[in-house]
């Protein structure tokens, strides 16, 4: 039980990632494409999330309760991997409404979204 | 100290200023660019002697590495930073009469946050900061690639950015690991930790790494979206994108191995991946008939090939013949493809067999393009005749049976790439055209950055000593991680 | 083919992740950098939220990057919908009873929210980011509320600008004041009021602004294509 509870963030962000990743590389749609990136994303950020988790320990916000609490350094996570997610969310946003109006413009030349159907520029 | 971060906030604060200057004027936006880079020009410049006698570090905020980003100003990064001010600069003046249709604020724009973002990729000592910069290029090169908003322009850009954000993915998931093992991001203080770690799982990372900066950088087999991106786009991205964005990506490539993991033995594989890159290159823009920015761009696929094989050679010779061989990359294809831009827009069509007896219609335009495929294919006196001769003597001083078989792989692909560019002169110079149209000369906004880097390339080729200072210099900081880790963080 | 290849490769990441992984213990203390910021960041920066210190303070370069990302993602989309003359405007259908009167009470109380989280990024849970979502969501509800109506986008792109360029002047304020780019040079003051903290409240609104108009623009120009 106790393996199961130490690993299943990591599994889970691992899992997305997996699922994300596949989706990018077998799906044809445009759409589901970009969705794959989405759960690409998603996965990462729970990963990093998970990384800088330690046991026992709260958010990483000293209010006046957790200032006057007593000796030692206050008993909170790591902020870094939360700073690191922040501005990967940031990106992750842009290149979807990038990906989303480059896959708009596709639709208006080719009518389809089928990957499979737009070989325009040949070999 | 204060020069180093103004570097990056110059195009960055340009790039703000434009749609406020766009309530003013419309039109004064396609200035701000050159001179935006004309000051980047000149602080880089001002900036390598000091380089030259000492690295410099500078922090951003005040703290002390490795608690805050830190800038490192080597010898390389300020190499690769001048390279990048110049070429963008003249590419920028190429711009202003080349860009006519669309929203050509944005274009001025998103040009800017391009540079901005390159030379926050090669200066920068931090590796999450490196992702970022490098998000940066990666994004204003989607766009800018789109910019035509015509039918290939917008599948090239689609393809483009998938397959850049699965590299971003990975480059992100080896940060995350990283972190995770050493609780640090600054690239001095894992360079300094990374024996604590099994050799399994450096390796893992390291392979995440390479797969996902070699996306950007465009080796085998990540490199299937180049052909379409750098054919599509407006011919000074086009310029921009293999001068400087695939060069980012193999600087970040050699970053990671060289000074973050120890690696000794492993660059063999780094040589192979290279030499496959290259092969396929060259022999994929020998069978181009048709579309000559399409061969240009796998021409510069096999450069970036020959680039990470000496990369891998592991030899001080051959970093210093790699960071050779990507300057004159760098200028010759910038040349070579503002050059074709103005050639396509007179002519109207792409193929080759379009361009007949253009050498006499278009004869400064022509002279440029021939002088730079000579320096790429590595005639004496050019530039590229000496980086070609240092990675091959490079190769060669190691004495293993291996690299040798590899430099003989290496001098055909070069006999391959002497063929196809031949071809082209000889369609230049040597067919009559068969239209009666008068083709004119490009205008002077173009002649003249194009007649610049020509020049740099006679002028490398015949006094290369006023580079050699800082590729030595690159090289030994490449090699000696003891140096970086020193310079960064103070003696141990 | 494809599958298979997509299979074996999925399966070799799995492998590799796994195995560094196992590496990572979850849970437990192995925080390296982290520790300085936790024990001196009140002290050194003023910010009770040490997440907002390290985002501003300790890696305020990093989010400057992040800023100029989402920039250049909203000038792409701009410039891939970008049109000359926009054409006839379909007719649609009006938005329901409800969402337009909700519309009309909830807008100015979202603003507020936004702006409340972007001004106290520095106390709680939030910041510029956050804020600045926010506010693009009031933005949403206009348009689910009027539909056809076109927004003025010069202001908003002002309205960017402005906020970008205010963080830039305000680090090379940190030059000419202190010597660092980005550096602090206005007094930390008393942890837990809003007036503390030095530049940061300055850089968070600023930010907020930014990504509040630039994600405004981008649902804009996704909403108007037609």
């Amino acid at each position: 039980m106790d393996a199961l509870y130490n690993s299943m963030y990591y599994v889970g962000a691992g899992a997305l990632i997996l699922i994300g990743l596949y989706m990018v590389l077998v799906k044809a749609n445009l759409i589901k494409i970009m969705l794959g990136i989405s759960f690409m994303d998603t996965g990462l950020h729970v990963l990093l999330i998970a990384i800088g988790y330690v046991r026992g320990r709260t958010a990483p916000i000293l209010s006046q309760a957790l200032l006057e609490a007593g000796e030692g350094p206050p008993a909170v996570v790591d902020p870094v991997p939360q700073a690191l997610v922040l501005t990967a969310i940031v990106i992750g946003v842009g290149v979807l409404a990038l990906g989303l109006s480059i896959a708009v413009k596709v639709y208006e030349h080719y009518g389809t979204l089928d990957a499979g159907r737009i070989k325009g520029l040949k070999w | 100290m204060v020069i180093a971060p103004l570097l990056i906030v110059i195009p960055l604060a340009a790039a703000f200023l434009i749609p406020l200057l766009e309530f003013v004027s419309s039109k004064a936006g396609k200035y701000v660019p050159p001179l935006a880079l004309l000051a980047n020009v000149v602080l880089s410049a001002v900036l390598i002697p000091q380089v030259l006698a000492a690295p410099i570090v500078v922090s951003i905020g005040g703290w002390k590495p490795p608690i805050c980003i830190n800038l490192t100003v080597g010898p390389l990064g300020i190499l690769l930073a001048a390279l990048i001010s110049l070429v963008s600069f003249l590419t920028a003046v190429y711009a202003v009469g080349y860009i006519k249709q669309g929203p050509t604020g944005r274009y001025h724009m998103l040009f800017l946050l391009l540079v901005a973002g390159a030379t926050g990729v090669v200066l920068t000592g931090d590796i999450f900061n490196l992702f970022v910069f490098f998000e940066i290029l990666c994004i204003s090169s989607y766009a800018l690639t789109a910019y035509n908003r015509n039918k290939e322009g917008t599948e090239a850009a689609f393809k483009y950015l998938v397959q850049g954000t699965i590299g971003s993915t990975l480059i992100l998931i080896a940060i995350a690991f990283v972190y995770g093992l050493f609780g640090t991001l600054n690239m001095a203080d894992i360079a300094s930790r990374i024996s604590s770690a099994e050799p399994t799982h450096l390796f893992f990372i390291l392979a995440l790494f390479i797969a996902g900066f070699g996306v950007e950088a465009a080796i085998f087999p990540l490199n299937a979206w180049l052909p379409d991106a750098h054919s599509s786009a407006p011919s000074s991205i086009s310029a921009i994108l293999s001068g400087i964005a695939i060069k980012a990506g193999v600087y970040a490539i050699a970053r990671t191995t060289y000074t973050l993991f120890d690696t000794s033995g492993l660059t063999i594989i780094v040589s192979v991946v290279g030499l496959a890159t290259l092969m396929i290159g060259e022999i994929s823009a020998y069978r181009q008939r048709d579309d000559i920015k399409r061969m240009l761009a796998y021409s510069s696929i096999g450069h970036i090939g020959l680039i990470v094989f000496a990369l891998g050679i592991g030899t001080y010779a051959g970093v210093f013949g790699s960071l050779f061989q990507l300057v004159n990359h760098a200028i010759a294809k910038a040349v070579l493809f503002l050059v074709v831009g103005y050639m396509i827009l007179r002519v109207g069509s792409k193929k080759l067999s379009a361009f007949e007896g253009l050498g006499r219609q278009m004869p400064l335009s022509s002279l440029a393009f021939a002088i730079a495929i000579f320096s790429l294919v590595g005639l004496p006196p050019f530039a590229g005749f000496m980086s070609k001769l240092s990675i091959v003597y490079a190769a060669v001083e190691t004495k293993q049976l291996l690299l040798l078989v590899f430099v003989a792989i290496v001098l055909l692909a070069t006999v391959i790439e002497a063929g196809y560019f031949f071809r082209l002169i000889q369609t230049l110079y040597f067919r009559q055209g068969v239209s009666e149209r008068r083709i004119g000369e490009a205008p002077l906004s173009a002649l003249i950055p194009v007649v610049v880097l020509t020049l740099s390339i006679l002028v490398i080729g015949l006094c290369p000593q006023l580079i050699t200072p800082l590729l030595r210099g690159g090289a030994e900081e490449l090699l000696n991680r003891a140096d970086y880790i020193r310079h960064v963080l103070g003696p141990l | 083919m494809r599958r298979a290849s997509a299979l074996v490769l999925l399966l070799v990441l799995a492998a590799g992740l796994a195995v560094v992984l196992a590496k990572i213990p979850f849970g437990q203390d192995k925080i390296g950098v982290g520790n300085h910021y936790i024990e001196k960041g009140v002290t050194e920066t003023g910010a009770t939220n040490i997440v907002t210190s390290v985002v501003v303070s300790y890696r305020g370069f990093d989010t400057l990057g992040e800023v100029t990302v989402l920039f250049a993602a909203a000038l792409g989309v701009t410039t891939l919908l970008f049109v000359e003359r926009p054409q006839e405007r379909k007719k649609r259908e009006p938005a329901s009873l409800i969402v337009a009167t909700g519309s009309r009470l909830l807008f100015p109380l979202i603003i507020l929210f936004g702006i409340y989280i972007f001004l106290h990024g520095h106390l709680t849970p939030g910041g510029g980011f956050q804020g600045g979502a926010v506010i693009a969501s009031g933005f949403l509800l206009l348009y689910l509320a009027r539909p056809g109506q076109t927004m003025r986008r010069k202001n908003l792109s002002a309205a960017e600008s402005l906020g970008g360029l205010v963080f830039v002047v305000v680090g090379l304020l940190g030059i000419v004041f202190s010597g660092y780019f980005l550096q602090n040079f206005l007094p930390k003051g008393h942890p837990n009021l809003l007036l503390s903290a030095g530049i940061i409240p300055l850089v968070y609104i600023a930010i907020g602004v930014k990504v509040g108009s630039e994600l405004g623009r981008i649902i804009g120009d996704l909403v108007e294509r037609d």
